[in-house]
């Protein structure tokens, strides 16, 4: 699965001679299909792959899955020194329940989240939105570890991550940390991780399991999303108590809107289309040649009503349809 | 380089490959197998759909050395013999489910999967099973009527059997 | 005059010959093909869309690992592709095969890198370093034709490739005298074939013999063999040009393109096979382009709602360079030709305009200008139909060519044989429920779902030869087909055609037709083609031609070896040649079937007992013919499409739900192609409808360079399609068949902007006049149609 924002759709710059250092023929010229040379790891265990990446740094970069990975080798968008394929390493592909959520290896595949029973009755919005990467192939292999370190703004999990509380387990050479997910996104395939760190697991919350909702705007099964909504809320008593709405496709990186979920609070009806309007005038998406900023937002209100609407449910939000 | 074993067909096959070969180019060149084609190299067309044990994959989104120790079936698995079709082939024929040929062992190897794991299927779910074959001759009609009777001749064969 | 003779496999649903070794993985692709010493290709392209040409620094690229040469312009400065039309006043433009001085379009090569594989090639070619100096862009064609704008190449007085104007007698008339007139302006995207096969060649030099053998990728071989010689200043006969398997060609396919050239001389240079498998990125950029055409298109009519005339002005951006062999005219002379469409305008005047802009040159895809001349003259329908009230399919009745105004002289010159456009309306209402749909539609209505329906009639001009292609101002006029036919001396047929088959079917619809004139079974005929070496001459397949034009060469060179079979069991079975009947493997006497003899026996016969031969018989059971489809003016299958979609009110996105087709393309040869040729030219047209657009940045950087950009319909996006056939047969072809290959894909850019426009209609007026029907140009016009709704 391609990297909508990444690929094909380079800066532009102006129409001026450009000096020599200031282009990359590879970039600019449209002719590569083969990765670039590169050293190549296959580790048995977490603490070699943790060793291996202290040792070759910055310009290393982790093998899971490969479905976001590869095609920027074979495009030369990416070029390590040194590959760390976790393909060897026993253990990392485990769902477990812990604390009324799941814990979920990093090398899990989409295709196990999407047919994992577990997954299915803790986390059933994880498992909706599995549905919606790429095809059967990609699910086959892509990891969620492996799409939460790539961190597409417009990709499914960084987006189900923050709407489900989630957290990051990173190990290293020295320690093993855990980074929420509202931190742990920085920009435009961008995180927290450090290069010498590696994603060993996922944590996701079980507690939005009774009302949760995803719209994904797609232009044809299996796209990248032009535009996700992932929507948590816990009820009690017949009132959202909390709400947690994350969108993908909006930003540069995954994002909360605080007004959208705010506005879910408590028991008034209409509020499916008062968090849309929240969320559509919260965000000022980059037009690009899959539609503009103004179409952009209205994918936004169109998703998040749909995502709220699912969440609620016919009888919490009567007056969906407004 | 690196030394590395693969069940490709049921056959072992041992090579030396440079990690950054593509298992699509592994299979083509290496191993000899040209049924399995390139059509994108960037994992949208499917062409070059592949088996890695039992799993449909997309071998230009994977690296030969990736699938070390593994098994990989591709589309000159399927007949049993060269005077018979498997039935998802025939179905194929039968149906004319296909025209140039080029996107079609990629589309078998989906079907092929979808028959290991989900046999009842109407039509909009066999559509959507198939999103990731791009096929550019057929219009896809064809192939969905394809996919039908395979899957029927398939579960009839596993009730008599 | 072509004989009788019993029909066993014509006109059935035989399974191809093909589909086994394709289904089996044993079809042989040009990426397939390894010649011994052969070293990989890849070529450094231009980042800009127009430049100066500064320097080429090869820098560390020739010493690179595995590397064995880096070619660039000036190595093949006395090769260039250079395509005249013979229109008076065409500007003449020269493609040099790896660039000059100056660069016309982002992606055209530079240079040439040769390498062990292509690995290596890469890394080689990124070391390469272009310095080129960025001109003024001319990117729009408006642009392209303003006084001021930069012309593009030396000599030229402005950015036409030429102007054309056509205008019947009584036009200005018509015109003045009319009732009513509408203008509107429309617009098809420049978008493309898009085979699932990328582009390919593997180029062979013999020193020894001086001799090119090019395997590549291509629907006309004969005619790539034509253009390398004059590429190359090289006699036809030292080249032989393969085209085994091809995955899919629709047109993109059908031109000779540089890198042909540049193999060929790269293997003359090094001694070795030279290997270039094109990447999917250099596919979107140097792989010619299509469709992009703006009409404005203007309707004088009666109160009614019938046509009185019918102006047009067309304009094509045909990009940077005349391709070969159809020139820079194609399109605009095909849209000039065909936009009247199917209906009975008598006063049509036309302008056209072939561009030349700092895009990737366009070649042919499917149906070439058909589908914005159908988009044109159906929408000017549809707006008609809404100025008069009246319903779309009777303002299409009033107009639609009848079964008495056959043969056609159409304003603009061209002569439609036959046709069933009237039957195929009325048919295409019946199989797709129009009222039905009419009911459902208001239900949708009644819930707040936008649903609406697509109606379209349209004629495919097809098989057409020399009258047309004369007309078109090609230097190669494609008036014919080739094919031979022998029996060896075990009784199987071998069939060799000029034409080639890339998923069309033909390897068995010849065969279906050799089968029965020469009453063998299907398994004794095999079919063989994309070599220049089987058969001397020929186009090769494109236009919905081969199977008209291979198809009745066939039947002659068939009926020529019958002739002898029978000659030869005459005299074996001591009856009169009058008397004998060929048919299931064996010649008899008329009336005795017992007295008979086998094909195999007398093919034995023929090559290994000449003794036995009739005098004045030779040992030998083959013909070779052509066959033009005389008059040469072309068969014209007709059709009518039905479809309906729903629309997102709050995305815009499009549903396709259903499509019902019916189609007339004469005697079927076999039906379950001729659909599945149909289903797939719809499918595209849905992709030219809703999905397909190559954009560009204001610098002229392509935007559409993989496929999460360029949208490819999936088997999501395409419905289930309705079918129905007529058969009106031709009267000008053998067999009275008629081509069909392109008619899917020319109706759905106007069936589903149609359908669209209709699912709004009863919010407010808003007239669609630009594809793709994106999501955001459907919300605009929701937004439109709003608007308009409320103000009223």
């Amino acid at each position: 699965m391609l990297d909508s924002d990444d690929i094909g759709r380079r800066r532009r710059e102006p129409a001026k001679r450009a000096a020599r250092d200031e282009i990359d023929m590879n970039d600019r010229g449209p002719v590569r299909m083969k990765p670039p040379k590169f050293d190549y790891h296959a580790p048995d265990t977490v603490r070699e792959a943790v060793a291996v990446l202290a040792d070759v740094g910055d310009s290393a970069v982790v093998l899971s899955g490969g479905q976001s990975l590869i095609p920027m080798l074979n495009l030369r968008l990416a070029r390590p020194t040194d590959v760390v394929d976790l393909g060897a390493i026993d253990g990392l592909a485990n769902l477990e329940p812990v604390d009324g959520g799941l814990e979920i290896g990093a090398m899990v595949t989409h295709r196990q989240m999407e047919t994992n029973d577990l997954v299915a009755s803790i986390t059933p919005l994880a498992q909706h939105a599995a549905g919606f990467i790429g095809h059967r192939a990609i699910r086959n292999r892509g990891t969620i570890g492996g799409s939460i370190a790539h961190a597409d703004p417009a990709a499914e999990w960084p987006a189900v991550l923050l709407a489900l509380d989630g957290t990051i387990t990173l190990a290293s050479a020295e320690t093993t940390r855990t980074v929420p997910g509202d931190q742990f996104f920085e920009a435009l395939f961008t995180t927290a991780k450090r290069p010498d760190e590696l994603i060993t697991s996922v944590y996701l919350s079980g507690r939005f399991q009774n009302s949760w909702g995803f719209s994904e705007f797609q232009r044809r099964t299996g796209d990248f999303a032009t535009v996700a909504v992932a929507v948590g809320c816990v009820i009690a008593t017949g009132a959202v108590v909390e709400a947690r709405i994350a969108l993908a496709g909006v930003a540069e990186r995954p994002v909360r809107c605080p007004d959208a979920e705010q506005a879910l609070i408590g028991t008034r009806p209409g509020r499916a289309v008062d968090a849309a309007i929240a969320a559509r005038d919260s965000f000022e998406p980059v037009g690009d040649c899959h539609g503009s900023t103004e179409f952009r937002k209205r994918l936004v209100f169109a998703e998040t009503k749909r995502a709220v609407t699912q969440a609620l449910g016919p009888d919490l939000e009567s007056r969906a349809n407004a | 380089m690196r030394d590395i074993t693969v069940t490709i067909n049921g056959r072992p096959m041992s090579a030396t490959v440079d990690p950054r070969l593509l298992l699509s180019d592994f299979i083509r060149q290496d191993a000899g197998l040209t049924g399995t084609h390139v059509g994108c190299e960037h994992g949208y067309c499917g062409s070059c759909t592949v088996h890695v044990d039992g799993a449909s994959t997309r071998s230009c989104l994977t690296l030969a050395v990736q699938v070390a120790g593994r098994k990989v079936d591709t589309v000159e698995s399927l007949a049993p013999d060269d005077e018979t079709l498997h039935p998802i082939q025939q179905a194929f024929e039968d149906c004319h489910g296909l025209q140039c040929g080029f996107c079609t062992p990629g589309l078998l190897m989906s079907v092929a999967e979808l028959a290991n794991t989900n046999l009842v299927c109407d039509r909009a779910k066999i559509r959507e099973h198939l999103a990731g074959n791009i096929c550019r001759c057929t219009g896809y009609h064809q192939i969905i009527d394809a996919v039908e009777q395979a899957l029927a001749e398939i579960r009839e064969v596993q009730i008599d059997g | 005059m072509v004989e009788s003779q019993a029909r066993r496999f014509f006109g059935s649903r035989v399974s191809r010959i093909e589909d086994d070794r394709l289904l089996r993985g044993r079809g042989r692709y040009v990426a397939d093909i390894e010649l011994p010493r052969e070293l990989a290709a890849k070529f450094v392209r231009s980042y800009e869309a127009h430049a100066s040409v500064a320097e080429i620094e090869l820098g560390d690229a020739v010493e690179a690992e595995g590397v064995h040469a880096v070619f660039t312009g000036a190595d093949f400065a006395d090769s260039e592709i250079r395509c005249v039309s013979s229109y008076e006043g065409f500007q003449v433009s020269a493609q040099p095969i790896l660039a000059l001085d100056r660069v016309r379009f982002a992606g055209e090569a530079l240079a040439m890198v040769i390498a062990d594989d292509e690995y290596l090639a890469e890394d080689a070619a990124e070391m390469v370093f272009a310095d080129l100096a960025p001109l003024p862009v001319v990117l729009d064609l408006d642009a392209a034709l303003a006084s001021d704008a930069e012309v593009l190449h030396d000599g030229w007085t402005d950015n036409a490739y030429v102007r054309r104007a056509v205008k019947t007698d009584g036009f200005d008339k018509a015109a003045a005298g009319a009732p009513h007139r509408l203008t509107i302006d429309l617009r098809n995207a420049r978008h493309g074939a898009i085979p699932m096969e990328n582009r390919a060649c593997v180029a062979d030099y013999d020193r020894g013999s001086n001799r090119f053998t090019l395997h590549t990728t291509t629907q006309v071989p004969h005619l790539i063999r034509a253009g390398l010689a004059l590429a190359m200043d090289v006699p036809e006969s030292q080249i032989r040009v393969i085209a085994p398997d091809v995955g899919g060609g629709f047109g993109v396919k059908a031109q000779l393109y540089t890198e042909e050239v540049a193999c060929c001389l790269a293997a003359r240079e090094l001694g070795r096979p030279i290997k270039w498998v094109e990447d999917r990125r250099e596919h979107f950029v140097a792989s010619h382009h299509s469709r992009e055409h703006r009409h404005r298109v203007t309707g004088y009519f009666d109160d009614l709602g019938r046509i009185l005339a019918l102006e047009a002005d067309i304009r094509v951006d045909m990009g940077a360079y005349s391709v070969f062999p159809w020139t820079a005219t194609m399109d605009n002379g095909m849209a000039m030709g065909i936009l009247p469409g199917p209906y009975k305008i008598r006063e049509y005047s036309a302008t056209g305009t072939p561009v030349c802009t700092n895009k990737t040159p366009y070649g042919a895809y499917r149906g070439v200008a058909r589908p914005a001349a159908c988009f044109s003259i159906e929408r000017l329908i549809d707006q008609i139909a809404r100025h008069r009230g009246l319903d779309r399919a009777e303002v299409r009745r009033r107009n639609l060519l009848g079964a008495d105004d056959y043969p056609w002289h159409s304003p603009s010159g061209l002569v439609y044989d036959s046709g069933s456009l009237a039957e195929s309306l009325e048919s295409v209402l019946q199989l797709g429920e129009y009222d039905v749909l009419l009911t459902e539609q208001a239900e949708a209505r009644a819930q707040g779902r936008l649903f609406g329906i697509g109606l379209v009639a349209f004629t495919e001009q097809t098989a057409h030869t020399h009258q047309e292609f004369k007309q078109r101002g090609v230097p190669i006029v494609f008036g014919y087909e080739t094919a031979k036919v022998r029996l060896d001396a075990s009784g199987t047929a071998v069939v060799s055609a000029s034409i080639h088959d890339h998923g069309q079917g033909l390897e068995t619809t010849l065969a279906q037709i050799a089968a029965d004139r020469l009453g063998l079974d299907l398994d004794k005929v095999r079919v063989e083609y994309g070599d220049t070496n089987q058969v001397a001459y020929g186009a090769g397949t494109f236009a919905s031609r081969s199977a008209v034009l291979a198809g009745g060469a066939v039947t002659r060179a068939a009926d020529d070896v019958a002739a002898t079979l029978k000659e030869v069991a005459a005299h074996e079975l001591e009856a009169a040649v009058e008397d004998m009947v060929i048919e299931r493997g064996r010649l008899s006497v008329r009336g005795s079937p017992v007295v008979s003899i086998d094909i195999s026996e007398l093919c034995r016969l023929t090559y290994q007992r000449p003794e036995r031969l009739p005098e004045g018989i030779e040992p030998s059971l083959e013909s070779s013919r052509t066959y033009d489809a005389a008059p040469g003016t072309g068969a014209y299958t007709n059709a009518a499409h039905l479809s309906t979609v729903e629309i997102d009110p709050m995305t815009g996105k499009t549903a396709v739900l259903t499509y019902a087709i019916v189609e007339d393309c004469g005697p079927m040869i076999n039906p379950m192609i001729v659909e599945g040729q149909i289903f797939g030219g719809v499918a595209q047209g849905i992709g030219t409808a809703l999905f397909e657009e190559f954009l560009y940045d204001e610098n002229g950087q392509p935007q559409s360079l993989t496929f999460s950009d360029y949208l490819i319909p999936t088997s999501t996006d395409v419905p289930d399609f309705a079918v129905a056939h007529l058969e009106t047969p031709s009267p000008f072809t053998i067999g009275g068949i008629k081509g069909m290959g392109e008619g899917g894909a020319i109706a759905p850019g106007a069936v589903i902007a149609s359908a669209i426009e209709d699912a709004l209609s009863h919010l407010g007026e808003t007239v669609v006049t630009d594809l793709p029907l994106t999501p955001e140009r459907v919300l605009t016009h929701i937004d439109q149609a709003i608007a308009q709704g409320e103000g009223q």
